[in-house]
């Protein structure tokens, strides 16, 4: 019985970045985010409906943000680099994307569904959001407690 | 030899349940894994079979991509 608890706890690999979670070294690094700002990231895929309704949302917020506090950073996870290239030329985002197509930045993260969103600070997961929503931007900007003008 | 035995098995069969990710769903979530194959035609075709058979109209579908959110 014990052998077989073991041989399972080994072959399943449960971690995954969730609220409190602190991020690694490289993790930090391949973001290119460090402590001075809080920043959201967002997975998303050229394949995901829900994805394409919420990014013009996100972008319309990262154009109102305060940059030196505040940062959003796209993590595209399609595995066809054109694709997510063309994807993204068309929503003409503002933000800063990482084209994740070896997909090594998402298997880490396991986001439990598309898009996701998390909120990092001081190299921590403050918060996680999953599934499409049409007031994003209320959402993150009520979160951060920034007031709209 | 039991335990051994136990041991390959589950190390060698965990990959047989292994679930699709949200992020693997790029296939699951094109047109063509729709039951209409993504042929808009075919299942206005099949609608109207469907509410006149049934005397009903609405009701079918789902929304989103399949990509595993709401």
């Amino acid at each position: 019985m014990k052998t077989l608890l073991l041989s399972f706890l080994f072959s399943v690999s449960v971690f995954a970045y969730e609220f409190g979670s602190n991020l690694d070294g490289a993790m930090l690094k391949t973001l290119q985010i460090n402590d001075s700002k809080t920043y959201i990231i967002s997975f998303f895929a050229s394949w995901c409906h829900s994805c394409e309704k919420e990014l013009p949302d996100l972008d319309e917020l990262h154009q109102g943000l305060d940059k030196t506090r505040y940062e959003i950073i796209g993590v595209d996870i399609d595995k066809d680099i054109e694709n997510a290239k063309v994807f993204q030329k068309s929503l003409d985002l503002s933000f800063r994307v990482i084209n994740d197509n070896k997909q090594n930045i998402v298997s880490v993260f396991k986001p439990i569904g598309m898009p996701s969103l998390y909120i990092i600070k001081d190299k921590k997961v403050l918060h996680v959001m999953t599934g499409a929503r049409d007031d994003i931007d209320e959402v993150i900007s009520n979160y951060l407690g920034i007031q709209d003008d | 030899m039991i335990k051994l035995f136990i041991l390959l098995s589950v190390l060698l069969f965990s990959g047989c349940v292994k679930e699709v990710q949200p992020w693997e769903k790029e296939q699951l979530s094109s047109d063509m894994m729709k039951p209409d194959g993504g042929n808009a035609l075919y299942k206005q075709f099949q609608e109207h079979i469907y509410f006149s058979k049934e005397g009903s109209k609405g009701g079918v579908g789902v929304a989103g991509g399949g990509c595993g959110c709401n």
